[in-house]
């Protein structure tokens, strides 16, 4: 988003909010009528933001031209999670090798707030966490990666929340952060790969349980 | 080309201190088709943005092919602290050297923090850049900053610790980062971090504005480019304005000008726009509005952003006529209803101005020609906390009531303990009373309200001094005229004398600083007066403006003929002269600068120099010979100025490159393209 439009970027970032975090639910119809009046913005940046939300797999256009929230279902994600297994190990196995002096100041900063936010404070958390792994993979300096890795976090932050209810949130996995940030900064490509694959397989393995257990 | 069938419509827009005006613009043959006056509502200047494009009769709004828009937002947020809340970080800056200069007021920001960084004038790295530190800072002050600004010292010569601030701030938080290099490329390290807190405090009130904008249009189903007018009169995209807020200070005067341009089609001239609170006035050289050498300066804050240079001083149709303590009348600075609009909206004011013209002289004092009325309700967010506020709304929701009686019915001894500024500032209450307007009313001369009840509020206010209502009227006028030729004087010879009365205005001080010396205002205020009234018997003395005089606004024909008549000048009033500064809005050519930097690389004695470095906002090149780097800088900033300005909606821009010597082996290449806006469709 090299360009963006003036609001694109503020319509975006709500409506993603709205979706990741339920008020907007899985198959929902999108009314971008409404949508625009409810957050006081013109019509052109909420079509814009829509447009970039499919790309994000959070909407989809149906043959019948209407919007929807895009749905939940255990074969996505199957798929999504072996995906993002992979690529997230990819990614913390190059940051280890290719972070740069700057970006272990940012890991090790967003490490210590994750440390320091309290663990009731879910969005923040959650934020955080999205944070943290944007932050590897800048570290890896692959934009190829980055953006296929950006382009599915949506899809797992709605994981979280759809699962939160009976999850709440993983203590361990600040743990996890902080042991993450020390593999990377001792450059050790296989720790942190591992440890970045154990950090989303465990995320992945609660949420399928908790979708499963669902009636 | 266009038929002249088919006219090529554009809309214009301009915020002024009391009024927005809209017109409807045949770009082709500068022909007004439509135009409409509203209040402007400074509590939301949208809704007063509404009301016009609501106002103006549109048959087509799909023919519409740009909107454009000048608006005094920007300094009316600086002026009334309404700007968000901004921490400022500096980098590699001397905590010392400011302490001991007292430069911490200009840092706009009570929240501004020194880090270790920075670059010495040969963009050298003067210390290492301590990101732990800003990264913590950034987690501390979370959630009490709606943005961050950074300025690194020698930022323009080498932005490396600005950019990598960016990429690491960004990388933590939501917050919006303003970096000082992106905005000036000057070297004033002081005037940058201004510059830089202030676009910032400013990013998302402008953002605001333009969203609302938007929304209106397309409520009225108008598809076209929206721009904004630079404090230069030039226009940006409304992209770009969303990013660079402080670059629209002072484009409300810019516009008049552009306007007075457009419309007159002359060269040269001084533009005068009276308003109702405010005249302004610029200089139009060359076709183009003169700007000012030093960076504009807003609510005594001096940045380093570009701005016509002009002069606003607090008198217009609107200015309150008041007695001073000394008996001495005063014309503004404080703008009022008019009471023959007042007198029109509620019959019972202009009986009850009927009633005390009957009084005795010395009872009607002229405390009772200021009236208080409610503007509006005061809703749920606006906090009027005291019993007092809340007995003084409950008594004016019966109607307007003169001073004396409000002060009367809250059971205070004088004005001053009314203590209204909140309920003022919010537009709940207004102020009514006497104005040059009611004397136009008076002589017939522009008289769309009650005429009554102006002759009425003249009688009282003449007769309070015993003097008949011919002559106090002639006074005021000949005090009017005072005021604007000593403003012209003043803003074409960055010199200023006290006049004998009034007030002065907030831009007129700073002219002030290089004010005449003590020994000499005698003379200076002597040939003022006689020039004006040629009261010496056998030494004449006259001013001779070269230069045409084009005025702007309803009222310029009144206010100003004398004016240019004592100036020894034309007074040129082109055919939709009253609505100019909305023309203005729209009627500017779109410009980008791009500015590069050349500058030597030293050899580690710092005696030799090695190579030449060519700095861009986003990247450095190195070259062996300056010749080299020179052609360099000359092609890159071309390219990259003609592709800024066809993005922010230029039509085939023109580029010009000046190359001027910063000393120290230090050369500047700027690159200025400017096209006419690109129309929709």
């Amino acid at each position: 988003m090299e360009l963006v439009q003036v609001g694109t970027e503020r319509t975006y970032d709500a409506i993603r909010l709205k979706i990741v975090t339920l008020e907007l639910a899985p198959g929902a119809l999108i009314n971008e009528q409404i949508l625009a009046a409810e957050l006081a913005m013109p019509l052109a940046p909420v079509r814009e933001a829509l447009k970039l939300l499919v790309h994000d797999n959070l909407v989809e256009v149906t043959s019948r031209h209407g919007l929807y929230v895009t749905d939940v279902n255990i074969p996505d994600l199957d798929q999504l999670s072996e995906t993002r297994l992979t690529l997230e190990a990819l990614s913390a196995r190059l940051a280890a090798l290719r972070a740069s002096g700057d970006d272990r100041v940012v890991l090790t900063s967003l490490s210590q707030e994750l440390a320091e936010t309290p663990p009731d404070d879910n969005r923040r958390l959650l934020e955080l966490d999205h944070r943290f792994h944007q932050a590897v993979a800048k570290a890896a300096h692959n934009k190829y990666l980055a953006e296929a890795l950006e382009r599915f976090f949506g899809l797992s932050q709605r994981l979280w929340y759809l699962a939160l209810p009976r999850l709440g949130f993983l203590p361990s996995s600040v743990e996890e952060h902080l042991k993450l940030v020390e593999a990377i900064d001792r450059q050790d490509p296989a720790r942190a790969a591992q440890l970045m694959h154990d950090h989303v397989a465990e995320f992945y393995a609660n949420v399928r349980t908790v979708l499963n257990d669902q009636p | 080309m266009n038929k002249p069938s088919q006219p090529t419509l554009v809309l214009g827009i301009d915020t002024g201190g009391t009024y927005t005006d809209g017109v409807l613009l045949d770009y082709g043959s500068r022909r007004v088709l439509a135009s409409h006056k509203s209040l402007t509502t400074k509590r939301d200047f949208a809704i007063g943005i509404e009301a016009v494009i609501d106002g103006i009769h549109i048959d087509d709004p799909s023919a519409i092919r740009m909107v454009s828009i000048s608006t005094t937002l920007a300094t009316n947020a600086i002026a009334e602290g309404k700007g968000k809340r901004v921490a400022l970080f500096l980098i590699g800056y001397d905590p010392d050297l400011i302490a001991s200069f007292k430069l911490e007021a200009r840092f706009v920001t009570p929240l501004y923090f020194y880090f270790q960084g920075g670059h010495d004038l040969y963009g050298r790295e003067q210390a290492e850049l301590d990101l732990p530190a800003i990264l913590g800072r950034v987690r501390e002050l979370r959630d009490r900053v709606d943005a961050i600004a950074v300025s690194s010292y020698f930022s323009p010569l080498n932005p490396e610790h600005e950019n990598r601030a960016y990429e690491s701030i960004a990388s933590v938080s939501d917050l919006p980062v303003v970096l000082g290099h992106k905005l000036s490329t000057r070297l004033g390290s002081v005037e940058r971090a201004t510059t830089a807190a202030l676009n910032a405090s400013l990013l998302a009130v402008l953002q605001d504005f333009i969203l609302a904008v938007r929304r209106a249009m397309e409520r009225r189903h108008i598809e076209a480019p929206l721009m904004v007018v630079r404090g230069d009169g030039t226009l940006m995209s409304d992209e770009f304005a969303a990013r660079s807020p402080v670059e629209t200070i002072h484009s409300g005067p810019a516009a008049s000008a552009i306007g007075g341009r457009f419309l007159s089609r002359l060269d040269r001239m001084l533009v005068l726009d009276v308003g109702g609170t405010t005249t302004d006035i610029a200089l139009i050289e060359d076709g183009q509005v003169t700007v000012s050498e030093e960076g504009a300066t807003v609510s005594g804050y001096k940045t380093a952003v570009s701005a016509a240079h002009m002069l606003s001083i607090a008198l217009g149709g609107d200015s309150h006529i008041t007695y001073t303590r000394e008996k001495r009348v005063a014309i503004g600075p404080e703008r009022v209803m008019p009471l023959a609009r007042l007198a029109a909206e509620y019959p019972a004011v202009g009986k009850q101005l009927q009633a005390l013209r009957r009084r005795q002289w010395a009872q009607a004092t002229p405390d009772w020609l200021e009236y208080w009325f409610l503007l509006r309700e005061p809703s749920n967010e606006s906090a009027i906390d005291t019993p007092q506020e809340k007995a003084l709304v409950a008594l004016l929701r019966e109607g307007p009531r003169p001073l004396p009686e409000v002060v009367d019915h809250l059971q205070l001894l004088h004005a001053g303990q009314i203590g209204a500024r909140e309920l003022v500032r919010q537009e709940i209450v207004g102020k009514a009373g006497f104005t040059p307007t009611d004397l136009m009313h008076v002589e017939g001369k522009y008289a769309l309200w009650n005429v009554a009840a102006s002759e009425a509020a003249l009688e009282v206010f003449s007769h309070y001094q015993f003097q008949e209502p011919d002559v106090v009227r002639r006074r005021i006028w000949a005090q009017i005229n005072e005021m604007i030729v000593h403003a012209v004087l003043t803003f074409l010879s960055d010199k200023d004398f006290e006049l004998p009365f009034g007030h002065r205005s907030p831009a007129a001080g700073e002219a002030a600083d290089r004010s005449v010396e003590p020994r000499d205002r005698d003379i200076a205020r002597w040939f003022f007066f006689n020039s004006l009234y040629q009261t010496h018997p056998h030494l004449e003395t006259r001013f001779r403006l070269k230069v045409p005089v084009v005025g702007i606004g309803a009222p310029a024909q009144i206010m100003l003929a004398r004016a240019a008549a004592d100036l020894g000048t034309d007074l040129v009033l082109p055919e939709f002269h009253q609505v100019a500064n909305a023309v203005g809005a729209i009627a500017g050519s779109v410009m980008v600068t791009e500015e590069l930097l050349i500058y030597p690389r030293l050899d580690s004695a710092g005696l030799e120099v090695m190579a030449y470095y060519v700095q861009a906002s986003d990247q450095r090149q190195e070259f062996e010979a300056l010749a080299e780097a020179m052609a360099y800088a000359r092609a890159l900033s071309e390219e990259r100025a003609l592709g800024a300005a066809v993005r922010s909606g230029a039509d085939n821009p023109q580029v010009t490159l000046t190359v001027t010597g910063d000393g120290l082996d230090t050369y500047r290449v700027r690159a200025k393209a400017i096209g006419n806006p690109r129309l929709a469709r």
